[in-house]
């Protein structure tokens, strides 16, 4: 992709992955967030919906990429179009909604109309209006992204230079499949996905998922006891991991249950008891292990879950000082409805801006934020130099692999990808800072 | 139609009439009573204002067409979705030594109004409608407004009223705060 604006800066010279530091102006300045806004979000990957929220043909979506407006709508072929959410006559919005099924949309200002698909269909009174030649409808049509899905995830770019989804997710295509592939009928999300506003930098959201497994303990002892009658355990660095791949991220545990316990539902336990040996069979000991131990989980840039606890999320940038967070509780398709109940209940019991543990965490990511408007403190540096040393290499885990889940490698990694498009004038400068193993290859045996 | 808030006829049947000025009177001090306590965190003293049985709930408000409008349900996500169990660990969590995020204290007040007392076929039941406006201010200057419209039901419990169950709709689409640590 060509850049939109002249590279002013190396952005490695915030981020020190060597001495384990980051410079604060990149959760503050306005400058770095547009060019996050053109060197990330115009060009990577992102998830924008999961298939199960628009099963039905011209059933659409509304998100964003970015701060890019998109309506994602399933086609009658079953396809998904994602396309800019913006008239490209005075550029108004095209549709207004969350979601909902229309069979086509038109602008409120003039009325132009669009096809669920996005293609511009017509103009009100065109006879009188326009002249022949005046206007090319098949070239007028709102800018359509690259679509692509992974096991009922749909992800798109605007980027047509972009590598493809299943080079950009990588191996970590190994992990995902923990989450979305555990049972044979796949995953859905419950209905309805809360929105709310923090006024954090999203990347604080992000990184916290990614691999902070410490603040666990401490931000979340209250809710913790509260819901468990004890405090989460430190976990002993032997057995536990962090993993990353291009800037995606797994911290997790191998206790095989804690996040499925957290949510004190003893239905949940009894299900996933029975589940696990088929889950072996499909995935591996190791990685049936890995679902529902204490862990959380970041796919670069901006999206987030916890496998166990079946909280899903997109942090949504809206400028340098807040995101918008959309919450979700991802199920397993086959799953009884009274388990998916239990999980919709539970996981919004924790997991929303009411949640027992949500709660918790915007206040200290808005401080995070906030305090950056002193210049001085602006100008000091964020420590991330927690398990420099724990490097390993695994067997059976694929990725840049650190032990013991206290650690910031992770974030480290993610940071890191993040200066390396920063600083990227093409997709060639983007380094793969890790060695596949699965390249071209499917993550699961059929 | 509706998308979320319950609509009766204006005319029809004014069932508010038959509630005794009394009762209207003594619906609107319990009302009053339960958002002093809110405002001052007594939240343990709040839960014993709920029946055994209570469902609380605050489903999300979607934003649709007209054309495409429909009830929410509690098979989907909603910001509570309560039993008396699920809001007694919400409570338990503000009584820990450890919930720093709570600390220091938010500032509260719940304001109540737009009260309307409905009698039903069950002599001890009442259907309230009424509209909380919570105002929030935490921290240095962090301020938040919440308006949500109730509908409760209230129960005489050996001739105490309790809630029974309570539906909240907020008028926010998106939730313009980090979060919500309060009842409404």
């Amino acid at each position: 992709m060509n850049a939109i604006t002249p590279n002013p800066f190396d952005y490695h010279q915030f981020v020190n992955t060597e001495e384990g530091w980051i410079d604060r102006r990149i959760f503050w300045e306005e400058t770095i967030y547009q060019r996050e806004l053109e060197q990330i979000f115009a060009k990577a990957w992102q998830f924008v919906a999961h298939d199960s929220m628009i099963p039905e043909t011209n059933d659409f979506y509304t998100t964003y990429m970015g701060e890019d407006g998109v309506i994602v709508s399933r086609q009658k072929d079953g396809s998904v179009n994602v396309f800019l959410n913006s008239c490209p006559h005075r550029g108004n919005k095209i549709c207004l909604a969350d979601e909902g099924n229309a069979r086509n949309f038109s602008c409120n200002y003039h009325g132009w109309g669009f096809s669920p698909g996005g293609k511009l269909l017509g103009l009100p009174n065109e006879q009188i209006v326009y002249d022949d030649g005046d206007i090319d409808l098949e070239r007028w049509g709102p800018r359509q992204a690259r679509v692509d899905t992974y096991k009922g995830l749909i992800f798109a770019t605007f980027d047509e230079e972009a590598p493809s989804l299943e080079e950009f997710l990588g191996d970590f295509r190994w992990y995902l499949d923990i989450m979305l592939d555990h049972d044979e009928g796949g995953t859905e999300f419950i209905g309805g996905g809360i929105k709310s506003y923090i006024n954090a930098n999203w990347k604080f959201g992000i990184e916290n998922f990614i691999g902070d497994a410490y603040h666990g303990a401490w931000t979340h002892d209250s809710g913790a006891r509260a819901l468990m009658g004890e405090s989460l355990p430190v976990p002993e660095p032997a057995g536990s991991y962090q993993a990353s791949m291009n800037g995606h991220g797994w911290e997790f545990g191998t206790d095989g249950f804690y996040d499925l316990a957290i949510l004190g539902q003893p239905k949940i336990l009894e299900y996933y008891e029975k589940l696990k040996p088929k889950m072996a069979e499909r995935l591996g000991e190791l990685r049936a292990t890995i679902f529902g131990s204490l862990a959380s989980v970041a796919m670069f840039p901006n999206c987030s879950f916890l496998p166990g606890v079946q909280a899903f999320r997109v942090w949504l940038p809206r400028g340098p000082r807040k995101l918008e967070l959309r919450t979700w509780t991802i199920v397993n398709k086959n799953m009884p409805d009274e388990i998916k109940q239990a999980f919709n209940i539970a996981c919004n019991q924790t997991f929303n801006p009411a949640g027992i543990f949500e709660m918790d965490d915007g206040d200290n990511w808005e401080g995070n934020t906030s305090i950056n408007k002193g210049v001085v403190t602006r100008g000091e540096k964020l420590h991330y130099g927690c398990g420099m040393k724990r490097r390993i290499e695994h067997s059976e885990l694929p990725g840049v692999i650190y032990e013991s889940q206290y650690s910031e490698a992770n974030q480290r990694q993610f940071y890191q990808r993040w200066a390396d498009l920063m600083s990227a004038r093409s997709w060639d400068d983007v380094p793969t800072r890790y060695t596949p193993r699965y390249a071209g290859k499917p993550t699961r045996p059929e | 139609m509706s998308q979320t808030l319950s609509k009766t006829s204006g005319t029809k049947k004014n069932t508010a009439n038959h509630a005794s000025l009394e009762l209207i009177n003594e619906v609107q001090q319990f009302l009053y009573r339960e958002a002093r306590l809110l405002d001052a965190e007594q939240f343990r003293d709040w839960l014993g204002m709920l029946t055994e049985d209570i469902h609380y709930w605050m489903p999300y408000r979607y934003q649709r067409y007209r054309r495409n409008e429909k009830d929410p349900t509690i098979y989907e996500a909603s910001y509570f979705n309560d039993s008396l169990d699920d809001l007694d660990k919400r409570v338990r969590r503000t009584e820990m030594d450890t919930c720093r995020s709570e600390d220091p204290a938010s500032r509260f007040a719940h304001v109540i109004t737009n009260i309307e007392v409905e009698l039903t076929e069950n002599s001890d039941e009442l259907t309230v409608y009424s509209l909380t406006s919570v105002h929030r201010n935490m921290n240095e200057d962090d301020g938040h407004v919440m308006i949500g419209h109730r509908e409760d039901l209230l129960r005489r419990v050996n001739s105490e009223l309790k809630i029974a169950r309570r539906k909240i709709i907020l008028d926010q689409n998106i939730f313009t705060n980090k979060k919500l640590n309060t009842f409404l």
